[in-house]
């Protein structure tokens, strides 16, 4: 496995509930993704399906990975030789009226794996405790282009989850996402910030364009350990950004800020009993 | 949370690129040929249409004027083509007087000495012009309403606050003139006191009792769940004047909502469809 992969992010705005529209918008970002030779591309959070699908998410679910959207995008990415990660709505095999907001991983091999999003905002313009069951696995995928750690929007503002992934060995990790422009600021600080404390590389795609009066503000980024953006896409329209990302830089970064090794585990007891007394 | 002016001060280049964006996007996801505006001069309505003419182009854009003879104003008239001369949206002027009196005859129980309920005759009257006009145009009905006079329920239920969408709803009035200013509606129209115009010498802050200046504050305030008393006490108010405030807010809801109706199906229009707005 190289040490250096070009990563690219499919900044794309949605039309919702129209799985046909939406993946032909990636098809196309694919496209580009080879001809610039990308090992993967990730896509935004729920870019299947648009994010506003609010009751027709029911319709809208699939099975992963045994589903239709799923089989079509595996098989883009074994004949395109490019792992893709998207998001979409997934039915639950074993009980079916149970979805989840899931981030699918597939490669030139085929299916890879999934991430459920574990924390699910319900507040202000988010419903979506009222549709999706949480996830409760933070899986590393070991692959070809290296160990890639998944989360998905809302995750990133709980350090559990990258600390975690990280942890775990995970070198990139990718979040998909739909963030709506009030939020833009948050996320600017913590993406950053999730990439600096673990000294990973840090992948965020956001969706762009507006769904219902949400402006999805794009501004997709790839972060390297140090903090630094090392490509941008625009703010709030649909675009496309790459960037070669080497990860012997992780190691430069960690003997400057040995984050990770200096961590104390044992206050992870005691914010578990906190947060359980809150 | 301070409450303060700097609190309301706008990303005018920002904000501008995003309403226009979301003018544009809801036209072509709905197919339209355009949109309807009315236009009575005021600073909202001239908002609305400034904007959704830089939005849209300014042949796609209808604006009309529906003037009637109790209200009339050749102020009001003056700055309407003013605006139609600068930006170049299409004017019509439609006088709805001989539609009032119609209504006035027709409807047995007419009083014309209650003024609010004749008032809310010439809003619903405007609403059937307005929307009589984009059906045959297939376009849309963009409104004019602000978040200051929507929160108070300072409006005609059905009546000028009917459109399709209402690019300035997330705006505070204080919020709509920075940015009439921004888009280069003229001067003289930003400075005017605002009017419904549903009868003669009415002026918005003197019905509301309050300039908009301060109302903007208080409703700043109750948007972020403060409390009526940490609003008063920041704002240097009297308590009785920002709860009652809050309570024309609150007693206005089902003025921003769906007719309420009993929960009887398995899913419920208004309560627990929850379908997505814009069409795919």
């Amino acid at each position: 496995m190289s040490d250096k992969i070009t990563v690219a992010l499919g900044q794309m705005s949605c039309r919702v509930a129209d799985k046909k529209h939406n993946t032909q918008t990636m098809k196309k970002k694919i496209t580009q993704a080879k001809r610039i030779k990308a090992d993967i591309i990730a896509f935004p959070e729920l870019s299947l399906t648009g994010y506003v699908a609010r009751d027709r998410a029911y319709e809208l679910a699939e099975p992963v990975p045994n589903g239709p959207s799923v089989h079509e995008i595996e098989k883009i990415a074994k004949d395109e030789g490019i792992h893709i990660i998207f998001g979409m709505i997934e039915r639950n095999a074993k009980a079916t009226t149970i979805l989840h907001n899931t981030a699918v991983l597939v490669g030139p091999k085929g299916y890879v794996g999934k991430y459920r999003k574990m924390h699910l905002p319900t507040h202000s313009v988010f419903e979506e405790k009222q549709y999706f069951r949480p996830g409760y696995q933070t899986p590393v995928f070991e692959t070809e282009v290296g160990k890639i750690g998944i989360m998905i929007c809302y995750d990133v503002y709980f350090p559990e989850i990258t600390r975690l992934l990280s942890l775990k060995g995970a070198k990139l990790i990718v979040c998909i996402s739909a963030s709506p422009s009030v939020r833009r600021r948050f996320f600017e600080t913590l993406t950053a910030a999730r990439a600096i404390e673990n000294t990973v590389f840090l992948a965020f795609v956001n969706l762009a364009g507006v769904e219902d009066g949400l402006q999805f503000w794009g501004g997709s980024r790839i972060i390297a350990p140090s903090g630094s953006v090392i490509s941008e896409a625009k703010y709030d329209v649909d675009d496309f950004t790459s960037a070669i990302i080497d990860y012997a830089d992780i190691s430069r970064v960690q003997a400057w800020a040995p984050a990770l090794r200096d961590l104390r585990p044992e206050i992870f007891t005691s914010l578990r009993e906190e947060a359980e007394n809150l | 949370m301070l409450l303060t002016k700097e609190a309301l001060k706008l990303n005018l280049p920002l904000t501008t690129t995003r309403l226009k964006r979301f003018i544009r996007d809801y036209v072509k996801k709905t197919k339209a040929q355009g949109a309807v505006l009315n236009l009575s001069g005021g600073i909202d309505s001239s908002t609305a249409v400034a904007l959704t003419t830089l939005a849209l182009g300014k042949n796609k854009v209808l604006a009309l004027s529906l003037p009637e003879k109790e209200t009339h104003s050749p102020i009001d008239i003056k700055h309407t083509k003013m605006l139609s001369r600068k930006f170049g949206f299409h004017l019509e002027t439609i006088d709805i007087t001989k539609i009032l009196q119609a209504y006035y005859k027709a409807i047995p129980a007419f009083d014309p000495n209650d003024r609010l309920c004749k008032g809310n005759v010439k809003a619903r009257a405007r609403m059937i012009c307005l929307y009589y006009c984009a059906n045959r145009q297939n376009k849309i009905v963009v409104g004019g309403s602000d978040k200051s006079e929507t929160m108070m329920g300072y409006f005609t239920k059905w009546g000028d606050v009917a459109a399709d969408i209402s690019p300035l709803m997330d705006l505070y009035k204080t919020q709509v003139r920075q940015l009439a200013a921004y888009i280069g509606v003229p001067s003289e129209i930003i400075a005017k006191p605002s009017t419904p115009q549903l009868w003669p010498k009415q002026l918005a802050e003197d019905e509301l009792g309050i300039t908009y200046e301060i109302l903007d504050l208080i409703l700043l305030g109750l948007e972020n769940f403060m409390a009526a008393n940490e609003i008063a006490e920041q704002l240097n108010l009297p308590l009785k004047l920002v709860e009652g405030v809050k309570t024309r807010w609150l007693s206005s809801e089902h003025k921003r909502r769906m007719p309420l109706t009993m929960k009887m199906g398995y899913r419920t229009i208004g309560a627990d469809f929850r379908l997505p707005y814009t069409p795919s």
